[in-house]
């Protein structure tokens, strides 16, 4: 039986080193809270739900998990005052090319507090998948945010299969890293263009930007498809590498990588840049543990904590992985910290296709159940931890959750927004990297 | 500040050929082609159970339905159609072959629309894949602007309305108003299988009509996501620029 990657205690105690209320949420049945125990670096799983002592960061979590009204994604201090108003920023808007609205309440030039305010693209995937046969199912949930795809299907595939008891081959798992890792390194290099876009470094933008278009190519020429939808379908048409595949696709990324690096140092020797982002929207340590901060948000916080690492999976259990961790919490931070993971993931990527692994290398045992027809599935998706809980019967999906890495971090945001002023805000929002569509769901 | 031009010059130019040459292997992946039957009647019937969205009936595909899910391949289709796949009217979307979908001669460009088109990106309820497809278009390998084509702030500065993801019931309000505060004459790109048909979504309860139940929409383009070369042929379908790109091609 693989490792399940938590521990299973009566009730998730209250403790000052622990997130205690990270992973916290309420399914429609059987509420239990998934708490990440940083002293231990192992997670613990309390049935019951989480202790009624922490209820507010509760009711966020609670009121986002399937709402499709537009409802508020992170409390806010009510602020009154001479002239203060409240500016909605969104739902339409370029420089949020999404569907959601900040409701900013100000009194001219300062954010005195800003709400998140999700809900308008809610396509009501929990609610479309219920009945559908898995493979059906997985073509809805790469669909609930095309640029996290492989990062979801890899989470709602473990789940099932946990659920299920049903083990892997082991190359599917590779297939499945290779997925992820790829995307990783998209949404990253995606997240520094879009902070250069707003710090108006042209040149820096045009480069970073053509870079992630050729990250799309590669997901393109590898698996057929430029955001990955289709390619880790259950028994569908996962992609096989021979010896061939797998020297062009090295040859191809290790361009890739260079080109990376040229850039990147371009972009610390470039004032304008680390200067507009340094100690804008900082999240400090305790915030980010009290909060339940995930992924780049967390780690650029000084919490070392990857799920890749913590709750080992084929591939990563044969790998050398690199946790890159910052202590500024700031923007500047948040963007170092994907820098150095987006080496981190090439480097993942070179050792994948050395040692990949031969076709009939054997299946990989599923993870523990939470109950029967019951799973659990948790991948270190680009924005952070990603946690599914599905229920399944006779191959058709009974009930699906999840609590995705936007959801956990739209507080930190938020409570990093307070005082600051409305030019931080693109600077500041997208260091988080942000989806509605997967808080939405 | 010289080293970032040493880079610029360095990498050279990187930008398409297209629209005055063919969209290359490179620009699009197999999904990024619409699949199309090898002989209809025989393919079709074949392939029609295997298809999850409805998109295949006994006599056609609906392109506006198909989210290139690639089960149908293998099964007498193959993503071989034309990435120039966009059209002005829903109907065409079932009479896509392998060739470049021309538009026809009875719908001549949008009168009032010149060379040049603003954008305003209305998303209302996608996966994000169709939002970021389109901004790819400001890459360097697409550079709309070469076309004269741009990306605006506000709907008020706008001719086209480039609308993606399946209408929600909470984006109906905030689509009709975007749309009433484009100065005339506007026109409305529905990019990707969602809000053309609602994709994968379709009947999904608490989700509102196909966009053109909405507003008017003036060329559909099919894909999940769409490729930017793919979105780049209906947005100069809208002013007749396709033809005289295609017709100066070698």
């Amino acid at each position: 039986m693989r490792r399940p990657g938590w521990r299973v205690e009566p009730a998730a105690a209250p403790r000052a080193d622990r997130a205690s209320r990270a992973l916290a949420y309420a399914p429609e049945d059987g509420a239990f809270s998934l708490v990440n125990d940083y002293s231990e670096g192992m997670s613990v799983l309390a049935p019951g739900g989480p202790d009624p002592a922490f209820d507010t960061p509760w009711a966020v979590w609670r009121t986002a998990a399937g709402a499709a009204r537009p409802h508020a994604l992170a409390p806010a201090p009510e602020v009154e005052g001479y002239g203060v108003f409240t500016f909605p920023y969104g739902p339409l808007s370029m420089g949020v090319p999404e569907a959601g609205r900040f409701d900013v309440r100000t009194y001219g030039e300062r954010v005195l507090n800003l709400v998140p305010v999700g809900g308008f693209k809610s396509r009501r995937v929990r609610a479309a998948v219920v009945g559908q046969t898995v493979v059906d199912a997985a073509l809805r949930v790469e669909r609930l945010a095309g640029n996290f795809s492989a990062a979801h299907v890899a989470a709602f595939l473990d789940a099932v299969e946990s659920a299920e008891g049903r083990a892997v081959p082991t190359e599917e798992w590779w297939v499945r890293g290779l997925a992820q890792e790829l995307q990783r390194i998209y949404n990253h290099v995606h997240v520094i263009a879009r902070v250069a876009e707003a710090a108006s470094q042209n040149v820096g933008l045009a480069q970073t930007h053509a870079l992630a278009e050729e990250v799309l190519r590669t997901q393109g020429a590898v698996f057929g498809h430029r955001w990955l939808f289709g390619a880790l379908l259950p028994g569908g048409p996962a992609r096989r590498l021979d010896p061939t595949d797998r020297r062009a696709l090295a040859t191809r990324l290790g361009r890739l990588g260079d080109e990376f690096e040229r850039l990147w140092r371009l972009f610390l020797e470039s004032r304008t840049f680390v200067d507009r982002i340094q100690g804008t929207c900082p999240v400090a340590r305790d915030a980010a543990v009290e909060w339940g901060a995930v992924g780049p948000t967390l780690r650029a916080s000084g919490v070392a904590w990857d799920d890749r690492l913590r709750i080992p999976v084929a591939p990563y259990t044969d790998l050398f992985l690199p946790l890159p961790h910052e202590s500024g919490g700031d923007a500047l931070a948040r963007v170092a910290t994907r820098a150095e993971e987006v080496r981190a993931s090439f480097l993942v990527l070179e050792q994948m296709l050395e040692r990949w692994p031969a076709a009939g290398a054997g299946d990989e045992p599923p993870g523990s159940a939470v109950a029967p027809g019951r799973g659990l599935g948790r991948v270190e998706a680009p924005s952070g931890d990603l946690v599914y809980d599905v229920r399944v019967a006779a191959g058709r999906v009974v009930g699906l959750d999840l609590r995705s890495p936007s959801q956990a971090n739209w507080p930190l945001f938020a409570a990093g927004m307070r005082d600051a002023v409305f030019t931080d805000f693109h600077f500041a929002f997208e260091s988080f990297g942000f989806a509605f569509a997967e808080t939405d769901g | 500040m010289a080293s970032w031009i040493e880079q610029s010059v360095s990498r050279g130019i990187l930008t398409s050929r297209y629209p005055k040459a063919a969209a290359t292997d490179d620009e699009t992946p197999p999904t990024g082609r619409p699949p199309v039957p090898e002989s209809p009647a025989t393919s079709l019937p074949a392939a029609r159970d295997r298809c999850p969205v409805g998109a295949i009936t006994e006599t056609a595909v609906d392109q506006g339905k198909c989210i290139r899910c690639a089960r149908c391949v293998g099964a007498g289709l193959s993503f071989s159609g034309s990435v120039e796949a966009a059209t002005r009217s829903r109907s065409d979307l079932l009479r896509i072959s392998a060739g470049p979908t021309p538009v026809p001669d009875g719908a001549p460009p949008l009168a009032g629309l010149g060379r040049s088109l603003h954008l305003f990106l209305v998303d209302v309820g996608s996966c994000n894949a169709c939002n970021l497809e389109v901004l790819a278009l400001a890459n360097p390998y697409y550079d709309l602007q070469r076309l004269g084509i741009f990306f605006t702030n506000s709907p008020r500065h706008a001719d086209v309305l480039v609308v993606v993801g399946v209408p929600t019931a909470e984006m109906v309000e905030p689509l009709r108003r975007a749309y009433d505060a484009l100065p005339a004459p506007k026109a409305v790109v529905a990019v990707g299988a969602c809000p053309i048909s609602g994709g994968v979504f379709a009947g999904t309860e608490g989700l509102a009509s196909a966009l053109d139940g909405l507003v008017p929409v003036d060329v559909y383009v099919p894909g999940c996501p769409p490729t930017p070369t793919a979105i780049l042929d209906g947005l100069l379908k809208l002013n007749g620029r396709d033809r005289e790109t295609r017709e100066g091609r070698r």
